[in-house]
This record gives structure tokens, sequence and C-alpha cells, in this order.
């Protein structure tokens, strides 16, 4: 039977291991993730999920562990944060050009020094050039349903790559919403048991090497091709999910009161609900602002990108990571306007750090941002590409 | 007798077909062929370090690797598939050279023998970083020369082996390719048991030793006859010496591999002293709980 109730991210995220049936769950602890994997254990322990779950001694091990038992025919489930997705970064290698569909949670914290428990993207973001593909989640139960949606995504036979749930540790993992749990026979109508056409471990049925021995550039090219892939089975999968549980995300891009909008902001992440609410209230103003929740960051959604460009004549990306040296801003803005430049008739781009090492994104920082997006859009001139906004003084936090 | 009837039969139920990539005189294909031989065919094949992977390239097994610093785990994932899958009747066997078991992965090995992960595990040790060119590893003997110890290496030998015994696994045992019929009793001892099973082969290594290929099993032969590296096993807490040859001098063997010309006598003195040493610990405690 389904349930309705207050949950917070981690315990969502447990729960959907479980009704999406995950089989091996070799898993290491850290902050903010934690919760995720001793809520499991308890799941296993009390006898409601049944899976073999390896205390693993690192996360190197753990992902490693995570391949072998997905090559070996078993549906997987892992996840990590911070220090531990760099610890694993070896390991997120292998993934994607062994084409093992392991779903793996990014409970985002910052990375050290000035060790921070609390969220931005740089850990997930720095694992974006491996073929993962990367959903970022808002609260509880889009965590929840996203990792159902995730294993319908990476068992796809045309795709077959592994899927990060990526939501922000705190903010998401330890904050409590209301959460439904699907019933586990309609989720199991959803998604068939695994089975993975290319690999074979059972020495009966073993044929020799089923993938076999392809240069790099073959092997990436073909992960490339199933990322393309991606995009479609996303976006359906979505809207499947949704005709079956009565909720869907938009695929990779939502547009928020967008209606009359002729500028946008960009978010990602936890900071969209905050953002959902200041622009109402601009929009209960008569400010022609809206908002676009980037839920879809890989494969990217370039071609939604360029459609969206027709409509607004301005663009405000907010960055909750820091890519220091690049060409100018964060690592969702540099991907944004790499999508625009084909474009003829490109709209203003502009940049802003944010939240960094998890301190808060506030109201007030939100309404600066998408004054200074209006801004552009009205004067036709964009007054700084890239704005530090956690640096400047906004007056007292509302 | 048709020797070459003989071999066609061996060869068509021989797991490895197909030649190796291994340097000439290398232990690594006859250690395979061997405990190949006693696993069958009801065998999942994980890892085997990047020069034992040139042994392993064309085992007729399903297998998997990914690289050389992931030893073990990978194999845990396999096991507990298996377990998920009630397949626990198939045989999970991971191996890695001496690097990879003591060196980079060594935190793996001893957390997967902590887990008791249901899998026998095998270290490879041909005493040095062979596959890169002859760079010092923690199996590295004392004294030995290579490419990064120009001068000989300064520090011991870790006892891999009696480590993992600590972590109080079913079986531990430490085997030779110019032994085979201990090998493949061990080989045969460890597939009747559960849970984690560990098997240390020193094999040996012309190509980053310095000896003449042709007489790979004369050196390993020496090894183990002089007590540089004896054939014991520890099964249930339980040590017993398998093979007790009568002890030669370990300059016999010193002076059989270039990597050690250069070792004085004295040097070769307080070696064959840790050697006596070491071997009177094990005839002493041979048949005894030497577990804590």
């Amino acid at each position: 039977m389904s349930f309705t109730r207050m949950m917070e991210g981690n315990e969502a995220a447990a729960y959907g291991a479980m009704v999406s049936r995950a089989e091996v769950v070799p898993a290491y602890p850290i902050t903010p993730q934690t919760e995720l994997i001793s809520h499991i254990a308890t799941l296993i322990a009390e006898g409601k999920m049944r899976a073999e779950y390896i205390k693993v001694e690192g996360e190197h091990t753990a992902m490693a562990a995570a391949c072998g038992a997905s090559a070996a025919g078993a549906r997987v489930f892992t996840a990590s944060s911070s220090q531990g997705v760099a610890f694993m970064d070896e390991a997120l290698w292998m993934p994607p050009g062994r084409r093992l569909p392991i779903v793996m949670c990014f409970v985002n914290r910052s990375i050290a020094p000035l060790g921070s428990l609390r969220p931005d993207h740089n850990d997930s973001l720095l694992q974006r050039d491996k073929g993962w593909i990367q959903l970022y989640c808002e609260n509880s139960q889009e965590v929840l349903d996203t990792i159902i949606q995730a294993y319908k995504i990476a068992e796809d036979k045309n795709i077959y790559l592994p899927v990060a749930p990526c939501y922000d540790g705190y903010f998401v993992s330890a904050t409590a919403t209301v959460t439904t749990v699907p019933d586990q026979a309609e989720v199991d109508d959803f998604l068939p048991p695994y089975k993975h056409e290319m690999y074979n471990l059972m020495p009966e049925d073993y044929e020799g090497d089923s993938v076999s021995r392809r240069s790099i550039a073959e092997s990436r090219y073909e992960v490339q091709k199933a990322l393309d892939r991606a995009k479609t089975v996303i976006e359906e999968v979505d809207k499947d999910f949704g005709t079956k549980f009565g909720r869907s995300y938009d695929g990779f891009i939502e547009e928020y009161a967008c209606d009359d909008a002729e500028a946008v902001l960009m978010t990602m992440g936890s900071m969209t609900g905050t953002a959902k609410d200041v622009i109402d209230e601009m929009q209960a103003q008569g400010k022609k602002i809206g908002l676009l929740k980037l839920r879809g960051f890989r494969p990217f959604p370039t071609e939604e990108i360029r459609e969206l460009a027709k409509k607004y004549h301005a663009i405000g990306v907010v960055d909750r990571n820091s890519c220091l040296g690049s060409a100018g801003g964060g690592i969702v803005v540099q991907e944004v306007a790499r999508a625009l430049y084909p474009l003829d008739d490109r709209p203003k781009l502009m940049n802003f750090f944010v939240g960094l090492g998890g301190s808060d994104v506030t109201m007030r920082q939100i309404e600066y941002m998408a004054g200074k997006v209006l801004e552009a859009h009205e004067s036709g001139k964009v007054k700084d590409e890239v704005d530090w906004v956690e640096l400047r003084d906004l007056g007292p936090v509302m | 007798m048709d020797t070459n009837k003989l071999f066609d039969e061996y060869y068509e139920k021989s797991l490895m077909q197909g030649g190796t990539t291994c340097c000439p005189g290398c232990g690594g294909p006859l250690f395979w062929r061997m405990i190949l031989d006693v696993l069958g065919p009801n065998t999942i094949l994980y890892g085997g370090g990047p020069c034992a992977g040139c042994a392993t390239r064309n085992i007729k097994l399903p297998k998997f690797g990914l690289h050389f610093s992931f030893v073990a785990d990978a194999a845990s994932g396999i096991v507990a598939a298996l377990a998920a899958k009630g397949r626990e009747d198939i045989i999970v066997v991971s191996g890695a050279g001496d690097g990879g078991t003591g060196d980079i992965s060594f935190g793996k090995v001893s957390a997967a023998a902590e887990r008791n992960e249901n899998m026998i595990q095998i270290c490879i040790d041909n005493e040095a970083y062979m596959n890169t060119g002859i760079q010092k590893s923690g199996l590295t003997p004392f004294g030995a020369w290579t490419t990064t110890t120009p001068l000989g290496k300064e520090a011991n030998k870790k006892e891999i082996p009696m480590i993992v015994a600590q972590h109080k696994v079913p079986y531990v045992a430490t085997s030779s390719v110019a032994y085979p019929r201990d090998l493949r009793a061990k080989v045969e001892k460890a597939k009747g048991i559960k849970g984690f099973r560990y098997i240390h082969n020193v094999m040996p290594c012309p190509t980053g030793w310095r000896f003449d290929p042709a007489k790979s099993i004369e050196v390993t032969k020496l090894m183990v006859d002089t007590w540089a590296w004896p054939l014991y096993e520890v099964e249930n807490g339980v040590l017993k010496v398998n093979v007790k040859p009568k002890q030669r001098p370990v300059e016999d063997y010193l002076k059989s591999q270039n990597r050690f010309r250069h070792l004085t006598d004295k040097q070769i003195e307080w070696v064959q002293g840790n050697i006596d040493e070491k071997r009177e610990m094990l005839l002493k405690n041979d048949g005894k709980k030497i577990i804590i």
C-alpha cells in the first residue's frame, strides 16, 4: 500500500531504493548522506527491504563493488557526498564506459578546504564529464520519484548508463516535506526486474567477453550517443511516471510562472523552492520575470535551451559551484553559453554565484538577481557578466 | 605414449587457451593453468593485476576487471550479487599483484578479509611493480635492486599472509609454482571452504629479478629450499608448515639473481639470520594456533 507522511530527503531516497528493489547496496557513510544508508540498513534489518548491504571501507571500494554487482546481474544502489565523491573519482569513470546501469545519489556537499558540511554542487558537477546522467531534485518527493525513474532510464537497453539523482545536503536531505511512498506492486509494474543484455557473468551462459575491446574514442562516442538517446528516454520516463503516479517533473527544465515573463532566472536544486516564492511576489508587483528550474544537467538540454532562448530576452544563471579560472562564471552558465552561441539572436546572459559552501540562498539575494536580469533586459546592457552575489551586502536577511 | 595426443586432450579441457603475452620464463601462465585445473569452469574471475592480467587474458571463464588499484572490491560486489540471486555455488576468484595487494589496495584486501567475503583472494607476488618496469613495492625483499632502489631496498618485505591470517579468516596459504602438488592441494582445500580464503604465491620474474628465463623453476625452488619463501597454511588459526626442505644457505638463492648481486657478505649474513629466525618460529609453532 502507498502511504504519505512527512519525510526527510534521505529517508525518501531509502524508500526509493527499497521500492525499486535494489538488490545490492555497497556504501560508506559520509555526512550528509549518512542517514540515507542507515535508513537502508534499518529497512534491511527489519526485513522490509531484501538486499545485500556491503559495508565497505571507503568510497573507492563502494563504487567498485557496485560495478561488480551490476555486471553480475544485480540492481545496485549507492550514495555519497563531497570528499567521498572525490575519493571515488577513479571508480566513477568505470560504470559509463562499462555500460553499468548503477543508480547513485549524490547528496550534495561542498568540498574542503574550509570544510563545510553544507551543500554546493561542486561534488556532483565535477563528475559531469564521465558519462553519468545527472538529475537534480528539489524536495523529498522528487528524490524518491527520481530514483524510480533513474532505474527505468539506466536499464533501458538503448541507454545502459549510470544515473545520479542529486539533491542538496540538509536543505533536502534533512528537511521533512510531505512525501508519498508509492505502492510496491505499482512500482513493480512500472519498473520490471533488471536484466542486462550486454553482460552475463554466469558461468553456464558465458560466451566470452560481451563488452569487446574498443578504442577509447569509440567507447566515449558510444557513451555520447547513449546520452543523446537518453534525452528522449528521460522525457518519456518522466511522462509515463506522471501517467502512472500522478507526479512528473517536466523532464529537463521546469518553466515556472513563465507565461508573461520576458526575462528568467535559472536555478538548480533546493534553492528553487525559495526562488519560486520570490518570483511569485515579483510577478504580483507586475514584473515580467519567470523561473527556469534545471533538473537534467547531464545530458545537457541544449535543444530546450535554444527553444527557450526564443521566448526570453535575458537569462540569469545561478551557479551554486565554483569554477575557478574559467572562461567566465560557474559550470552551469558555461554550458548555457555554449548552447546559446550558434543562435543569431541570443538573449542577454548573466551569471551569479550564491550559496557556496552551503550558505543560505536568501529571498533578498534572489530578488536582487532577478532584478539584475530584468535590468539587463530593459537596458539592453549587462553590467556584471559574473556577479559574486554572496560577497555583496544586500542588507538584513529576509 | 603419444605426447601430442596427451597435450591435445589436455588443451581441449584447459580453461586457458590461445597463449599469453607474458615474458619468457614468467610463472604466471603456469600458476593460472594449475589453479584453474583445480577450480574448474564454475568460476568467475575478477582482476588479476597488470602482469598477471597478461596470463589471464585468454582464460575461458566469465571474468571482470576494472583497473590496477581495484583489488578484491568488485569481487565483493559479484559475491553479493550471487548471494542476492541464490547462486553461492559459483566460486569467485579475485587476483592481484604484490603492489595491488600489499600497497595501494592493502586496505581493500584487509576489509574484504574483515567482512569474510566468500571468495578466494590470490596474490601473485613477483616482488616489485614489474609491469611498469621494475619499481620497488612493499613486497620487494630487503636488498633487492629495482629502478627505484638502485642501491638495494632498505626495508623488509611485508608479511602479508600472516597479516591476513590475523583477520581470523578461515584459510590462508603460501604457495610456489616450484611445488605444484602443494599448490594444487591448497587450491583444492580452499575450494571446499566458505568465506575469505587467501593464497599468496611468489612468482618467478626473470625480467625483474635478472636471471635466465630457462631457470625460473630452479630459482623458485631455491627460494623455498632456502626458506626465503616457506610454504605453510593457516587453517582456522592453526599453522601448518607444509613443506620442510633441508635448509640450503640463502646465499645460493641470492646469487641466482642479479638483483641481489651488490649485497655484501655482511648483508647476506644478516639476511641468513632473519631467515633462520623465521624458520625457527614457524617450526616451533607448527601445528599450533597462532591467531591472537
